[in-house]
């Protein structure tokens, strides 16, 4: 299997890195990975995965830490080109791919030195070239096809195949030990996809080694050699899973810190009991993203929409918060049904309210947390004649929900932009929790914030379902659904596979 | 894109090249319509000729925006660009004769320069930038020239005829097109503009250096609206205009919209930029064959780019550029 005796072609040691002197992303972190193996790299968002590829590629530099080659210490690239003439390139998540290109253009993209004369490209040699890189990886593809035309899967691999002939082109060489970074190569995949990419990737580790990001626990039981846990910036746990047998128990007892607690769930009414339906979606179809998507959502009741990337949970709950149309279908809002493409603000008024994670766009970040909080409760705050602000009454209203909400502010004015990132989350949940809509569309509600403060949140969601509001919610985080949810529409490409109850979602966890 | 590798025989290529320039069964319907209309008129040598020169005018003008488009970018001053350059002709001939031609060139570089680099390390929209920038020539313009059209002698050579019914500056152009589309399909910048316009944050990821790129793409389009410009100068009319028309700047974008390089960029270049500007030439010159009134086909040509701006950012969208 792999070979230890000899020395690994990446070790960095120590590496710290810290954003704007406050936050501390990379904590003495050390990484070392040999011939021919499968590293992978776990740990919740925000653990400072991404940061520490992102300084292997030279796209940040560490506060500390060494590189070390040959037992020798080098200096860390400052580029991605340099990255790539130590032998290390990376395929992002996302935003890699350039549509518009065709796959010749894009394998060479950056690199185009080698077939380029004083009269500009050489573009059959070009040609030639990547039709031989595409046999070699097996790539299902033609060079003359566009980017945005490949499946996902294919997609990736051309992107796979890319960073390796980045690494050899720009160490001039033919073969060579390489490092390729996958961040969550599989992310948008169906099953299928994903087993016929790792096939690949197992073929390629005869002469590549890779480091591999990923939140799919199955992939890193089956594919992985090592395992590196990251949790808050530090590294917390190794496993050699050629070795010992670590079990997926081990793993994720590592990745979040502490014993999981079967948190005592709270039982919602459930779905075939019959309580008041609040909302029922019939046969929503949008071509290319989801199609006859049916279900009834109960007063009180928390459904959750399950799947990758891709899947069309996102759009189905964008869909229903009026953020997007759709091609066809019913939407019935407390028995009445709802005009198609009703823009937000009518569905709104309707009960039906949309919670993002994405504070980027659910705040205003210029104005202090009053006006956050108002602008969505204007009604409370307004006098009852001539309908002026009060702004004793928005002052009042602020504090009242900092207070429940145990939001870290010296002030209710303060601003929205000098806050931490679990505050703003918190700002968010706060007014929805004061507006209190019928139903609430929760879309990756705790996306990139600390435990803590998820807790918090966690609670107020919890509180607000308890006292009769609906909801339905999208999330990448499956441990969310476990908490929140009472059942569980689970999805693939555009359509609900099965609806399961929250007791098997820990087995979805699994498989 | 170039499609020369995909080239079949017979009915299939015919099929292949409409499928992917959609705007050649516009210009064949356009020729029928109008040759049946105006049967002796419009395919007479003296408008065939009309025509051409109609041609030289506006791709002269395309040629350098529609680089800057590619990355989904605009670029408005080459009217400036020409304006600026033909006073700036008529004050330097006289003191350096007519190496004074190279004023054109040098301030297209120079004004490329200026707005690639405020664009990109300003953040500023490069269609208000550019459009300053335009607005700034013209006044500048009027300055200098104390406001009336200033005549330039000893540049007829340029346009003195070579082949009988083909106007010179044509033959002039042929070089300066086939430059810029060697330029975008057969070095890397091209590629480095449409992976821009597609995909920016990926390009950027690619380990490319945007800001640099981008900034290319304005310095090659202020020098080929520069080189343009020597060949316009005396082709329309050999003085420095002092009036500005909203038609020079209005039409050269129809012509490359009506081509395929979209507003949003990504695809296209100045090989589709000839299909469109030849399009709009033939159109142009069959309205002005029609009774219709100047202001009328004024109107007509606001259609044509509404219309072509609806077609072109639907394309773009069917194309599903949102890709994960």
């Amino acid at each position: 299997m792999v070979d230890k005796t000899g020395a690994p072609i990446l070790r960095v040691k120590n590496v710290s890195k810290t954003f704007g002197g406050v936050v501390c992303a990379l904590d003495d972190v050390s990484l070392e990975v040999y011939p021919n193996e499968i590293v992978g790299v776990v740990g919740e968002n925000g653990a400072g995965k991404t940061t520490l590829m992102k300084i292997l590629v030279g796209i940040h530099a560490p506060d500390r830490g060494e590189w070390e080659h040959n037992g020798v210490v080098v200096p860390f690239p400052r580029n991605p080109q340099e990255a790539a003439r130590k032998g290390i390139s990376i395929v992002y998540q996302e935003k890699g791919v350039i549509p518009s290109l065709k796959v010749y253009q894009f394998l060479f993209l950056g690199n185009e030195e080698k077939h380029e004369r004083r009269w500009g490209l050489q573009i059959g040699k070009m040609k030639q070239h990547a039709r031989e890189i595409l046999e070699e990886f097996h790539v299902q593809c033609d060079i003359e096809d566009f980017m945005y035309d490949l499946p996902l899967s294919t997609q990736k691999m051309v992107e796979i195949s890319k960073a390796v002939l980045r690494i050899r082109l720009e160490q001039n060489r033919d073969t060579t030990d390489s490092v390729i970074i996958l961040d969550e190569p599989t992310a948008p995949l169906t099953i299928e996809e994903r087993r016929g990419m790792l096939g690949e990737i197992l073929r390629m580790k005869s002469n590549t080694s890779f480091v591999y990001v990923t939140h799919i626990m199955q992939e890193v039981m089956e594919y992985m050699d090592e395992v590196v846990v990251l949790r808050d910036g530090k590294r917390v746990g190794y496993f050699d899973m050629s070795a010992q047998k670590a079990t997926e128990d081990d793993l994720s007892r590592a990745i979040v810190g502490r014993e999981i607690l079967a948190q005592p769930h709270e039982k919602g009414p459930h779905m075939d009991e019959g309580g008041e339906v609040v909302l029922s979606a019939q046969d929503l179809t949008t071509r290319g993203c989801y199609y006859d998507i049916s279900f009834d959502l109960h007063r009180g009741e928390c459904i959750g929409l399950f799947g990758p990337a891709g899947s069309g949970k996102s759009e189905i709950i964008k869909t229903i918060a009026g953020l997007r149309s759709n091609d066809s279908g019913k939407l019935l809002l407390q028995g009445r049904e709802a005009k198609q493409n009703e823009p937000a603000h009518k569905r709104l008024s309707r009960g039906v309210g949309y919670f993002s994670g994405d504070t980027a766009n659910e705040l205003l970040h210029d104005w202090p947390i009053t006006k956050n909080i108002s602008i969505l409760n204007i009604s409370k705050v307004v006098g009852k004649f001539l309908r002026f602000l009060r702004f004793k009454a928005e002052k009042a209203l602020a504090a009242r929900i900092v207070e429940q909400l145990r939001i870290t502010t010296p002030d209710v004015n303060t601003l929205i932009s000098s806050l931490s990132g679990g505050s703003k989350q918190k700002v968010t949940v706060g007014k929805w929790f004061e507006k209190n809509p019928a139903i609430l569309l929760l879309e990756d509600p705790t996306i990139g914030i600390d435990v803590g403060s998820r807790e918090d949140i966690y609670q107020a969601v919890l509180s607000m379902k308890r006292k009769g509001m609906s909801m339905i919610l999208v999330s990448d985080d499956l441990k969310e659904y476990s908490t929140l949810c009472d059942g569980v529409l689970l999805m693939r490409q555009g359509r609900v596979t099965e609806r399961i109850s929250v007791e098997q979602i820990s087995e979805v966890l699994k498989s | 894109m170039n499609h020369s590798h995909t080239k079949r025989s017979g009915l299939r290529g015919v099929w292949e090249a409409t499928k992917n320039y959609p705007v050649i069964l516009i210009v064949i319907g356009l020729v029928v319509i109008f040759s049946t209309l105006y049967t002796k008129l419009f395919l007479s040598p003296v408008n065939l000729t009309a025509t051409l020169r109609q041609f030289v005018t506006l791709m002269l003008f395309s040629i350098g925006p529609s680089i800057v488009m590619l990355l989904g970018s605009m670029d408005l001053s080459f009217i400036g660009i020409w304006m600026l350059g033909s006073v700036l002709l008529w004050i330097l001939t006289p003191v350096i004769g007519p190496p004074a031609l190279l004023v054109f060139p040098l301030l297209g570089l120079a004004t490329g320069f200026i707005a690639g680099v405020v664009h990109t390390k300003g953040r500023i929209p490069s269609f208000i930038l550019t459009l300053s920038i335009l607005i700034t020539y013209w006044g500048l313009t009027v300055v200098l020239s104390g406001g009336y059209p200033r005549p330039v002698k000893g540049y007829g050579f340029i346009t003195a005829s070579v082949l009988p019914r083909v106007p010179t500056p044509f033959l002039w152009s042929i070089p300066i097109i086939l430059a810029a589309i060697i330029v975008v399909l057969r070095t890397r910048l091209g590629i480095y503009f449409w992976a821009i316009g597609s995909n920016e944050e990926g390009t950027r990821l690619a380990g490319i250096d945007v800001d640099r790129y981008k900034t290319i793409a304005f310095m090659l389009s202020g020098t080929f609206t520069g080189i343009g410009s020597i060949i316009l100068f005396e082709h329309l009319g050999g003085s420095a205009p002092v009036e500005f028309n909203m038609n020079n700047v209005v039409r050269p974008l129809v012509a490359i919209i009506l081509g395929g390089t979209p507003l949003v960029g990504g695809t296209g270049g100045p090989h589709r930029t000839i299909l469109g500007v030849f399009t709009f030439s033939i159109l142009y010159r069959g309205l002005y064959l029609s009774s219709l009134r100047p202001e009328v086909i004024d109107l007509v040509v606001g259609l044509v780019l509404i219309l072509s701006v609806v077609i072109n950012s639907r394309g773009a969208r069917m194309k599903g550029v949102d890709v994960t």
